[in-house]
Parts: structure tokens; C-alpha cells; sequence
């Protein structure tokens, strides 16, 4: 069973003149252990497609499967809940709490979810972003990338069986970028989740094992670039 | 409580101006609750001291033991477990040689009834112009042996004992023998059956039972404190001031914490598109309030505590502290259905806004 699926998925915005169609009817899915891409201009319905995908929103027509539960028919209440259990967002902006310290950050996640990761997987986690000197550090005193990489922690902290990454190596340097990829991509394997990475940077697509671009609302797959080097 | 503590640690300043707030009307609304309750403390504590059950006043006399006049025949006729004649006299006296005056009650009463003031330093009065004094009135330098001249009146009296906690009406009580009391207000004593006293205390837990003549009236003693002149309009007045304080320190506190939450929309979405529940963070509001209403009682309590210590002896403030834990409840408490307004905000927060994406 895939463990995102996206039927008929629609998304307009607006009414009348102000109409804006930016999610075209689409098919998506993605399986256990597959890292893939979708690249598109700015305003091409990236933000759109993750945030109707992670249950965010909902979408005008279709509907959203997360592990084979349909998220249009659930309430907010139940969605969050399928968002706290299930799915782990790196969101465009940075998003860490900023009276929490680094490590604080981590607790709270604890506070409200059991089964996140154990202090060993933690801590490599930690030193593989590294960021582990950071810990005693608020979100206030890191440079945009090691908040950035702080919240990717976060986002794998929870063992999400989805991971939604819009844009995660913005605001990273390229070395950076490249190692937060493969951080991605080691994660995806080894913990066998679907992680959909959005982005316009094309270096970061040989890390992945699909490749889609969305162009004004039209999500097509890249033909060719089923990779086969992350096969091996 | 998680989520609080630590965002109170990291802006201590913000969060102090907040408990500083709640330190000063905390502290208010104990001093106002001490100053209260001494002002009803000296109202009654003579009759509290009685420990009675009733009073009986002659009818034409509206609950007032000043008005009210009894004949001692009358007197002897009321049946009732325990029972003590009174008689009361409104007076200023002045220390004999001196100039200072002070207003006070008069009380009449029978040694050895159970009315008769516990001697608490000197001795009992024994002769008609012996008198034993509320213990107050040493703050005014009168002190055993002194000679007491009564206003519109002949008569003198000599202290020969205190006695403790005997104020009544806002005045010192200065007890006597009721020949004393009679030769004060009608010249001349009269113990026979036509002899006028105030009135005649009762102590029996079935004052129901007890039956008076058409002339006279059995007022419980509650009804009777009611009606001493000022008490109850004055126990309103400080008791709508702390009610009312009440509702600001609601309000307050609902508008600290709903800027505050605000303020916080985009990290409350954040943590909402992460799927932490409505619930998780309203609760974090509402843990937040109750710990900046704890620090905001407890140091209002210090402060009142330390005020009671410095308190000169006149100051009409008493502090029960019973009373003050039940406020400082009641005080956290309104600050926590304050925080309630936030409520809804949080609620509406949409996590689709906050991540702006
Ligand atoms: N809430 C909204 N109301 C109306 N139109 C919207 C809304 N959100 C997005 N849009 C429109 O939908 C289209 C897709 O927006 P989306 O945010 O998905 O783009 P994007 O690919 O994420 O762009 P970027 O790379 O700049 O983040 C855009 O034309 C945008 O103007
Ligand atoms: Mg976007």
C-alpha cells in the first residue's frame, strides 16, 4: 500500500474573477522507501500540492490517502492527529518555537507523541546534521541554516512514515545541501518512509528516486530520470 | 506546563511586568479583605464575645440595645437556658485631668453572668463606680487606677481591669455594673422590678421556643450585629470593592494573555500544522495563567504578611489568613477563566496561514 496516495486531486482558489486553478486534476502516489522530487517555477502550486498532501488543507475535488485513510473525509481534529502521527513537515520558513531550545524543541515533540526517536538515534541524528553542539542554543542565536537543519531533525525525530520537505536547502550552502540530501535519502531507506522533497534547485535530483515537475498546476513525471543509482 | 515554563523563562521581563501586576492587586484585595474584616471585627467582637444566641429588645426599639428599654420585672420573666441583663449607654469619656477625649459604649451587666468581661489584667469590678475597660484603651495611655469622667454625667468611674477584644460599634466597650449604667442615664440606680435596663441576652440553641410579651422582641444575635448602625453597609461596601477587583484582575489578565497568544498565532499554527492539538495549547495558556497567578498571589501574600508586621496597633486591618488563602484561590482562579478568552483564538488559528508556504 502506498503510503501517499492523491486521486483526482484538484485545487482551485477563489471564485469568479479572482479564480486561480493552481492544482490540476492529478494522480500521485508514493511507496514505502521512495525519495522523490517535484521541481517547478515559483507559483507553480508546489506550497499547494504539499499542503493538500499533508492534510494542511483540503482540496477542491479528490481524494488525499495517507496509509490508506482518506484525509477529506476526516475532520481538523483527526487530521492533526494523522499529522502528528504520521507526517513530518520541514516547511519553507523555518518553524521552531523560539522560547524552546534546541534540545526543548525535541521534549515538547516527546510531551505530545510517544515513539519518537531514542536518545542514540537522537544524538546521531543530531551529530549526522551537525547540530549537536547547538543543543543548549534558541532558535534566535542560529544562523538560517542551523535552524534549518534543526528543523529537519524535528521533522525525522517523530519516525513520520511521510516526510514533506518544501524547499528544506534553501537557505543551505551547496556542501550543506548536498549532506542534507543524503541525510534524507539514508533516511528514507533505512526507515522505509515516502519523502516528497520540493524544490528548484535540479542538482538535488540525482539523491532521488522520482522526479516530477509541476508547471502551472500540472504535476508530470521527468521521463528518464527513474534513477539508478539510488537503487544501489 | 511545559510549554509555559519555558516561555516564561525566556521573556522574564515581559512575564514579571505581568506578575508584578498581579502581585499589586493580589495585594490589594488581601488588604482590603484585612481592612474588611477589621472593620467588622471592630464592629462585634464584644457580642462575638458573648457567644449568644439571641437578644431580646423591647418592641419599639429597631434592633438598636441603645433605643431599647426593659424593665428588670420584665426582665426576670424570660425563660431561655442562659440568660444576662444588659444595659447600654453611648458616651465619650476623658481620662479625669486630662482632655483627651475617646467616644465608647457603656455595657451595664451582672458580675458572674456569662456576658461579664473575662478580666484579663487587674481585677473585677466590685463597687458601683469601679469599671473594667476594653484593652484598646491602653493605646490611649489610660491604665489601671485611672478615674474616667462620663460626659453628661456626675458619675465617675475607676479602672480597675482590661479586658480583651471588647469593641463594639467602632468603639471600646467599657463595662460596668448596670446601677452604674442607670446612674448615668436616668441619675439615680434602681434595682427593683421597675428598674429600666437595655435588654437581656440569650444563650439557648432553641431561641424559637423562647416566648416574650407583645412589648418586647427576640432578634438572633446575627440580625442584631447586622443592625448595628454602619456594619452592613460597610461590610457591602468593602465586599463589592473586592468582587469588583475580581472582575479586573479577570479582565486583565484576559487581555495580557490574549495579546500575548496574538503574538503567538504563527508559532501556535506552526505547532498545529505539526498536528499538536487545539487542546495541547490551550491548556499551555491556561498553565501559564496559573502559574503567573501563583507567583502573582504568593507574592501579594508575602507582601500582606510583612505589612501586618509593620501595622501600627490602630490601623483597623485584621488579617485572617483563612480568608486570605480562600481569595488567593478565588484570585487564581479568576485569572485562569481570564485566560479563557484565548479560547476561541486559538482554536481559529489556521495552521495553513502560519506556515505561509
Ligand atoms: N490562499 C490562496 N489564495 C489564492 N491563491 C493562492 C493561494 N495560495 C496560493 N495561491 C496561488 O496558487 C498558485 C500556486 O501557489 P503555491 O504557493 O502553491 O506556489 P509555489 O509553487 O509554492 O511557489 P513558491 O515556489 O514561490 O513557493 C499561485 O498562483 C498562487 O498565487
Ligand atoms: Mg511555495
Amino acid at each position: 500500500m502506498a503510503v501517499l496516495e492523491l486521486l483526482h486531486v484538484s485545487k482551485i482558489y477563489g471564485k469568479g474573477h479572482t479564480e486561480v486553478t493552481a492544482l490540476k486534476p492529478i494522480r500521485f502516489s508514493a511507496d514505502k522507501g521512495e525519495l522523490i522530487a517535484v521541481i517547478g517555477p515559483s507559483g507553480s502550486g508546489k506550497s499547494t500540492f504539499l499542503t493538500i498532501a499533508g492534510g494542511l488543507q483540503k482540496p477542491t475535488g479528490g481524494s488525499v490517502f495517507i496509509n490508506g485513510r482518506d484525509l477529506t473525509r476526516l475532520n481538523e481534529k483527526k487530521r492533526a492527529l494523522i499529522r502528528l502521527r504520521e507526517i513530518g513537515f520541514i516547511l519553507q520558513s523555518s518553524h521552531l518555537v523560539p522560547y524552546l531550545t534546541v534540545d526543548n524543541q525535541f521534549r515538547l515533540l516527546d510531551r505530545v507523541k510517544k515513539r519518537n526517536m531514542n536518545k542514540d538515534e537522537r544524538e546521531k541524528l543530531l551529530s549526522d546534521l551537525g547540530i549537536r553542539k547547538l543543543k543548549k542554543k534558541y532558535p534566535a542565536d542560529l544562523s538560517g541554516g542551523e535552524k534549518q537543519r534543526v528543523a529537519i531533525a524535528k521533522a525525522l525525530y517523530t519516525n513520520p512514515s511521510l516526510l514533506l520537505a518544501d524547499e528544506p536547502t534553501a537557505s543551505l550552502d551547496s556542501g550543506r545541501a548536498f549532506e542534507v540530501m543524503s541525510i534524507l535519502s539514508h533516511e528514507t531507506k533505512e526507515k522505509n518512509k515516502a519523502t516528497i522533497v520540493v524544490t528548484h534547485d535540479n542538482r538535488l535530483i540525482h539523491y532521488c528516486d522520482k522526479v516530477y515537475t509541476i508547471v502551472d498546476g500540472e504535476l508530470t513525471p521527468l521521463s528518464g530520470t527513474d534513477s539508478a543509482d539510488a537503487e544501489t | 506546563m511545559f510549554l509555559a515554563w519555558n516561555e516564561i523563562k525566556s521573556a522574564k521581563l515581559r512575564f514579571s511586568l505581568i506578575v508584578g501586576v498581579l502581585t499589586l492587586m493580589s495585594y490589594l484585595v488581601f488588604l482590603l479583605s484585612g481592612l474588611a474584616n477589621g472593620m467588622a471585627t471592630l464592629n462585634r467582637e464584644a457580642v462575638d464575645q458573648w457567644r449568644a444566641s439571641a437578644i431580646i429588645l423591647s418592641q419599639d426599639a429597631s434592633s438598636s440595645l441603645a433605643q431599647s428599654t426593659v424593665t428588670l420585672h420584665d426582665a426576670s420573666g424570660i425563660s431561655g437556658k442562659q440568660t444576662a441583663e444588659i444595659a447600654q449607654i453611648l458616651a465619650t469619656i476623658r481620662k479625669s485631668g486630662t482632655n483627651h477625649k475617646e467616644s465608647a459604649v457603656i455595657m451595664g451587666v451582672q458580675k458572674g453572668q456569662f456576658i461579664a468581661p473575662k478580666v484579663t489584667e487587674g481585677r473585677m469590678f466590685n463597687r458601683v463606680n469601679e469599671t473594667v475597660v476594653a484593652d484598646s484603651l491602653k493605646a490611649n495611655g489610660l491604665k489601671l487606677g485611672d478615674q474616667l469622667s462620663i460626659s453628661s454625667s456626675a458619675q465617675k468611674l475607676m479602672i480597675v481591669g482590661f479586658t480583651h477584644n471588647a469593641e463594639f460599634n467602632l468603639s471600646p466597650v467599657v463595662y460596668t455594673s448596670i446601677a452604674a449604667v442607670q446612674k448615668i442615664k436616668y441619675g439615680s440606680a434602681d434595682l427593683s422590678g421597675k428598674g429600666l435596663i437595655g435588654g437581656i441576652v440569650v444563650r439557648d440553641p432553641n431561641v424559637d421556643r423562647i416566648k416574650v410579651g407583645s412589648k418586647l422582641q427576640v432578634i438572633p444575635i446575627e440580625s442584631f450585629i447586622e443592625n448595628i448602625p454602619g456594619y452592613t453597609p460597610e461590610k457591602i461596601t468593602f465586599e463589592f470593592m473586592i468582587y469588583f477587583l475580581f472582575v479586573i484582575v479577570c479582565v486583565t489578565i484576559g487581555i495580557f494573555l490574549y495579546v500575548l497568544t496574538i503574538h503567538k498565532t504563527s508559532i501556535f499554527g506552526i505547532l498545529k500544522a505539526q498536528g499538536i492539538s487545539s487542546g495541547f495549547l490551550i491548556r499551555s495558556v491556561i498553565a501559564q495563567t496559573f502559574l503567573l497567578a501563583v507567583f502573582g498571589v504568593l507574592a501579594g501574600f508575602l507582601f500582606t504578611v510583612i505589612t501586618g508586621f509593620f501595622l501600627p496597633a490602630a490601623a483597623p486591618i485584621t488579617l485572617n489568613y483563612p480568608i486570605l488563602v480562600f481569595y488567593g484561590c478565588i484570585f487564581i482562579l479568576v485569572a485562569m477563566i481570564g485566560s479563557l478568552f484565548s479560547v476561541q483564538t486559538i482554536v481559529r488559528i489556521d495552521p495553513l496561514k502560519a506556515i505561509g508556504g
